[in-house]
């Protein structure tokens, strides 16, 4: 990954760093030693003696310590701690070379890759997972899963990696790092320390989650509900602790978000010029900011419920509170995923289309009244287990969200209609998603009416209608991102023939997969469960066989992508003659972005022939630029 | 002239899909309904798609206009207009008006009358509830426990010693849901949430611990889980390892043979 560079004038000389060793294994090894001496710790205070070496306490006492040592280890003590507290630190960030995404950095584009990298391997973790699971479900009865609780904590692992490090991070931590900056104009992120820290929570959420088995088996599913969780073994607790982590970093991505969107746009970077991104990313945030502390708050109290015992979720507490509590998060949860969605459909559609986004105010006022009203529609997830007085008007907003959600198709298909639509890979990945999200969308109609929902609910079209509006959402319009921006980002560009083509199979079988599980929730086929009546058998099998194939479209993917990353074609500077500003930098863009702190001029989506570049960049500028970012940022005009 | 030919083809596709999805509501989209709330399901569901279709098809339309009609070739420039419209008054318009409209009406039905019908179902007061089968459901780590207390039956069995849930057909029933474990009265951590599913009634509750749910239902078809295996008791909430296997088989049948199955239960019972 070797990065052309405008020189930037704080480039250290790479010799005067001496690192003892890899940051990354030194991450692991402080880590253990982190875990050894907490647990040790516990043991030694353990007033009942004869306990095992590692116990339930012992370990999350311990994991605190495992966390703090992997993050001081991957370079945060001589980045972070040691400055904080006043000693000398020789350490100098590397501006170059492969070794700086294996260590703590403070450049948003190194982060924003970062993030997507663990994303990337916490999908295809998850998603070897998933084949596993796929696998099991070919037969009626268990086969490689000797025990049924084998399967249900793969199903958990699966959903958890899923959710907590891959819907909430690629366009997140990912794009959102890396891109919003640069499209706001900006010099760089608010929070750049802070934000260098929270990625490495990523790896290791993901890995908390993944080798919980050692601990134990857990058999909740992603939602680690009580109390059911209450009774499973220990290996529920590092659920708990590695989505803290994962759930922590998703935090801090939406702090530095919102603040850098709000403090340090481009003079002339108006709220109305702001990019569609930009916005998603702003909603987002706000969504991430009020509902991830209420689901920590939550899995804490569901932790210690497992440590203590507290009794807050069995018979004698309150029953159904986590389950509450949980969706209250749950789906808000589900627009973070989906808001960032929307906004890059009707980002890539007008550059694409090379015509003016269609009733941008729409789109946006979309984005905002989605967010306001996910908030107000969790309970549709309890229709069966809630008090009927309640059903009604959660099944009103639920209905009222889909009017919001479909301004975002509203702007795509007005803005697309008679344009000079260039039918590129990511173009087309656009549309996949779109079509796909609408399934998943009217499927969702179904769900959200009581009466349908009470035969429809913990079924298996649950389960294909939230791959449909996920996958088709997050991973189809993620994977447009990565084809968008792979030119800016790498400076390289992917082979067209290859991407169409793997685009096309990923479509097919995603949708011969996913389709049929509607099939499979009407007869009567419901969710966790390694065996199930034999008269479901054939369908299962067939589905088995596409999701396999869809597994294989997906490694293909990633090999192209990476392919294209190393080895592509050189890039044109702005081969979409798009006219957001990250294009009117060099591919890949240096430290600071741009040589100049860019002046936005005029509308960044308005297409036409007598269009002024949007982007400024004066001469006169360039001094203002280079005291700005001495200072940490140029201020918002309006 | 472009909007007129999409409209026509949008509405000669809405008319075929339409076509197809009456041939599908005529078979039954559920598979196989068997229960007066089943029925309620099947309308509500059948409805929505009958309206959802036309929605569907618009979208995926102008996808496929867009790809068709409007796509420029690789490497062509086309001239740009001078300005494009950013916006038209009447597509937005209808569009936000139509969405409303569209979600207001599902929320007036199926939403609110099929849910308002299924919760005067519920009443106990209702006349067909006031002497409805009483059948105790016990929900526990994993088996559900049917007894029948008018008739003096504390667990029904099937000849394989299964738990099996026997109902005539045609009269309401009284299902009485509690999740604990009888046999397991001292710990507080045995009892979890479990949902009571008959996937051939279209209906599940939740059953939680410490709460006793109702649930009166009238079951409208002669059927057996040989018959038809979505003829069964099955639990939707996961509940730990044995939840798979936490099924009983459901027989409906006419008022004769439940009278018989009663005694032979009887007989069963009495010697123990």
């Amino acid at each position: 990954m070797a990065q052309t560079l405008s020189t930037p004038s704080s480039a250290p000389s790479p010799s005067t760093r001496r690192a003892p060793m890899p940051p990354v294994l030194r991450g692991f090894l402080w880590a253990a030693v982190g875990f050894l001496i907490l647990n040790i710790v516990v043991d030694v205070v353990d007033p009942f003696r004869g306990h095992p070496f590692v116990t339930g306490p012992s370990a999350t006492i311990g994991w605190v310590g495992a966390l703090v040592g992997w993050l001081l280890g991957v370079g945060a003590f001589e980045g972070v701690a040691l400055p904080l507290f006043g000693y000398p630190s020789r350490w100098t960030e590397r501006t170059t070379g492969w070794r700086r995404y294996f260590e703590y950095s403070t450049d948003h584009k190194v982060i924003g890759l970062q993030y997507l990298g663990s994303a990337m391997g916490g999908f295809l973790i998850a998603g070897l997972v998933a084949m596993l699971m796929r696998w099991e479900l070919m037969s009626a009865h268990l086969t490689i899963f000797h025990y049924p609780t084998n399967y249900l904590t793969a199903v958990g692992i699966h959903g958890t990696i899923m959710m907590f490090s891959v819907a909430n991070v690629a366009l997140l931590g990912g794009f959102g790092n890396y891109m919003v900056p640069i499209m706001i104009g900006a010099r760089g992120t608010a929070f750049p320390k802070l934000s260098g820290i929270s990625v490495w929570l990523v790896p290791a959420g993901i890995l908390t989650v993944l080798f919980s088995p050692l601990l134990g088996a857990w058999t909740t599913g992603w939602r680690g509900y009580q109390p059911l969780a209450a009774q499973d073994p220990n290996g529920i607790l590092f659920y708990y602790l590695g989505v803290a982590a994962l759930t922590t970093s998703t935090f801090i991505v939406a702090l530095n978000m919102v603040t850098t969107v709000m403090f340090r746009r481009a003079p002339g970077m108006t709220w109305g010029r702001l990019p569609l991104f930009a916005w998603g990313q702003v909603t987002v945030g706000l969504l991430v900011l009020i509902w991830i502390p209420e689901i920590q708050a939550t899995f804490v109290m569901g932790l210690l419920e497992k440590l203590v015992p507290f009794n807050f979720f069995t018979a004698t507490g309150s029953v159904l509170s986590y389950l509450e509590l949980f969706w209250i998060f749950g789906h808000p949860e589900v627009y973070m995923i989906a808001v960032p969605v929307f906004a890059l459909w009707n980002e890539i559609i007008p550059v694409m289309s090379q015509k003016s986004l269609f009733a941008r105010e729409w789109a946006v006022i979309g984005l905002v009244f989605v967010m306001l009203l996910s908030g107000l529609v969790w309970a549709h997830h309890l229709f069966t287990n809630m008090r009927n007085s309640e059903i009604l008007p959660f099944a009103f907003f639920t209905e009222m969200i889909s009017i919001p959600t479909g301004f975002a198709y509203m702007a795509g298909i007005g803005t697309m209609w008679k344009g000079h639509v260039r039918l590129t890979t990511p173009m087309l990945l656009v549309l996949m998603s779109m079509f796909n999200f609408l399934i998943g969308g009217l499927t969702g109609v179904f769900l959200a009416d009581p009466i349908v929902n009470m035969q429809l609910h913990d079924t298996f079209w649950v389960v294909g209608h939230f791959h449909y509006t996920v996958i088709g959402s997050i991973v189809f319009t993620g994977l447009a991102a990565v084809y968008y921006w792979l030119p800016k980002m790498s400076g390289r560009m992917y082979s067209e023939f290859w991407g169409k083509f793997l685009a096309i199979a990923l479509f097919l079988f995603f949708n011969a997969t996913f389709s049929q599980f509607f099939l499979l929730g009407l007869h009567g086929m419901n969710r966790w469960v390694p065996a199930y009546p034999r008269y479901l058998q054939p369908m299962n099998f067939e589905v088995s066989i596409f999701a396999f194939l869809l597994g294989l479209a997906f490694v293909a993917q990633f090999v192209h992508i990476i392919w294209a990353w190393r080895k592509g074609a050189k890039a044109p500077e702005n081969p979409w003659q798009a006219r957001t500003p990250e294009w009117f930098t060099s591919s890949p863009p240096p430290r600071d972005n741009f040589p100049v702190q860019p002046e936005i001029v005029s509308s960044l989506y308005i297409y036409g022939a007598e269009q002024p570049v949007a982007v400024h960049m004066s001469a006169e500028q360039e001094l203002a630029a280079a005291r700005d970012s001495n200072e940490g940022g140029e201020h918002p005009h309006g | 002239m472009e909007s007129i030919i999409f409209g026509i083809v949008w509405i000669v596709l809405s008319v075929i899909g339409e076509w197809a999805a009456r041939i599908l509501i005529n078979h039954d989209p559920l598979y196989y309904t068997a229960s007066n709330i089943g029925l309620m399901v099947e309308h509500a569901f059948d409805f929505i798609l009958v309206v959802l279709l036309p929605i569907f098809a618009f979208v995926v339309v102008s996808f496929i206009w867009t790809m068709v009609r409007f796509r420029v070739k690789k490497g062509e420039r086309p001239q740009l207009p001078k300005h494009w419209t950013k916006s038209n008054r009447w597509f937005v318009g209808i569009w936000i008006m139509g969405s409303i409209l569209v979600n207001l009406m599902f929320v007036l039905h199926p939403t609110t009358t099929a849910t308002e019908h299924f919760f005067a179902l519920e009443q106990p007061s209702a006349p067909q509830n006031r002497h409805a089968i009483v059948v105790d459901v016990t929900a526990r780590q994993w088996e559900w426990i049917f007894s029948y207390p008018q008739y003096g039956l504390t667990q029904t069995l099937n000849a394989n010693g299964q738990d099996m849930l026997e109902l005539p057909v045609n009269r309401t029933v009284k299902l009485v849901l509690r999740s604990y474990d009888p046999y397991h009265t001292y710990d507080q951590y045995a009892d979890v949430i479990h949902s009571f599913w008959v996937p051939s009634w279209g209906i599940k509750e939740d059953v939680i611990p410490g709460e006793t749910r109702i649930l009166y239902i009238t079951p409208t078809k002669i059927t057996s889980f040989s018959q038809n295996p979505m003829s069964r008791v099955q639990c939707a909430e996961v509940c730990g390892p044995g939840h798979p296997w936490m099924e009983a088989p459901l027989n409906v049948v006419s008022q004769s043979t439940f009278t018989r199955w009663i005694a032979q239960q009887k007989a069963l019972q009495s010697k123990g």
